[in-house]
């Protein structure tokens, strides 16, 4: 049985997938790739925006996300937050 | 009233010495605390942080205090330099009481996971309250620590059994060392012997939080 994912890893997921998108991917696209409901995608795609790890881009109509540099220090950087946060009980 | 703590004469130095270094260590965590929390904006970090940084504020007090504390009295004992030494004393004992009570409400209320600022202040307004109107306030600071510290280290036992990882168990057993070391403060008040056993209990306790951080880091 897989492990329930945490907050953390959950982020972790949704940069990645940007990322391999060379920082440009639809809406649905990382809704399908980060394994979600619409409602979840929705709030963290939201609170991600809002820390500034990743900007919507508007063009032609259609929208599209990318990765800021603190998204990119946060995947480079996950290994240790998550070391860090699970060793002194930190995960939400 | 204020009772104090009996500190065993050949002590005096060791102590301070110690206090350095648990300063330095809680302000090392704290600080990397925050940085945790600038990189991911986790809340959790923040108050982890903020708890760590009241401690280390904490011990920086006692030791400076304990550090003037012992140089009055090297330097002779004027009457003068006594009451200045005495007024000094409370203040920072004051001082180093209301920082690691709130420290460690602070650390408490993180493990609670609610947002609820109302609630931490709440929190934090009777363990001070409480401290602040006991008739023995370094007697009842030590209670109140170890029964936050039993709180605490529940919820680090808890953290340990459902990841079952080295580290987080680590950190388990510097928060029960912790434990340990507040609850032999309790008995300084009268036995010397106490004091010396606590300092080192706080020793192994801020050693394993140190080993965690520096094996989270090095893994990097």
């Amino acid at each position: 049985m897989s492990k329930k994912r945490g907050r953390l890893q959950i982020i972790y997921d949704i940069l990645s997938v940007i990322k391999e998108k060379n920082g440009r991917i639809k809406p649905t696209n990382i809704l399908y790739k980060s394994n979600l409901s619409n409602q979840m995608f929705q709030e963290y795609i939201n609170e991600l925006m809002q820390k500034g790890f990743i900007i919507e881009n508007l063009a032609k109509g259609s929208k599209t996300y990318s990765l800021t540099q603190k998204g990119f220090d946060y995947l480079n950087k996950y290994q240790m937050i998550a070391d860090f946060t699970n060793s002194f009980g930190l995960g939400e | 009233m204020m009772n104090y703590a009996i500190v065993p004469h050949w002590f005096f130095g060791y102590n301070v010495m110690l206090e350095m270094l648990f300063f330095a260590i809680t302000l090392l965590v704290g600080a990397f605390a925050l940085k945790i929390y600038q990189i991911s904006g986790q809340r959790q970090s923040k108050l982890f942080g903020i708890s760590f940084l009241m401690i280390s504020a904490s011990y920086f007090i006692q030791s400076v205090l304990n550090f003037a504390s012992s140089y009055s009295m090297a330097d002779g004992c004027s009457m003068q330099t006594m009451t200045w030494a005495y007024s000094l004393n409370i203040a920072g004992i004051y001082a180093h009481m209301l920082l690691f009570t709130v420290g460690l409400v602070t650390l408490a209320y993180m493990t609670l996971r609610i947002k609820d600022l109302k609630a931490y202040f709440l929190f934090a307004a009777i363990a001070v309250g409480a401290l602040i109107a006991s008739s023995n306030k370094l007697y009842f600071f030590y209670i109140i620590s170890s029964i936050l510290l039993i709180y605490i280290s529940f919820f680090y036992l808890r953290n340990y059994l459902q990841s079952r990882k080295a580290n987080a168990l680590i950190v388990f057993i510097g928060f029960l060392f912790l434990l340990f070391a507040k609850i032999h403060f309790i008995f300084s008040i009268n036995h010397g012997a106490f004091y010396v056993i606590g300092h080192l209990l706080e020793f192994v306790a801020y050693a394993l939080i140190l080993i965690n951080l520096v094996s989270v880091i090095r893994r990097k």
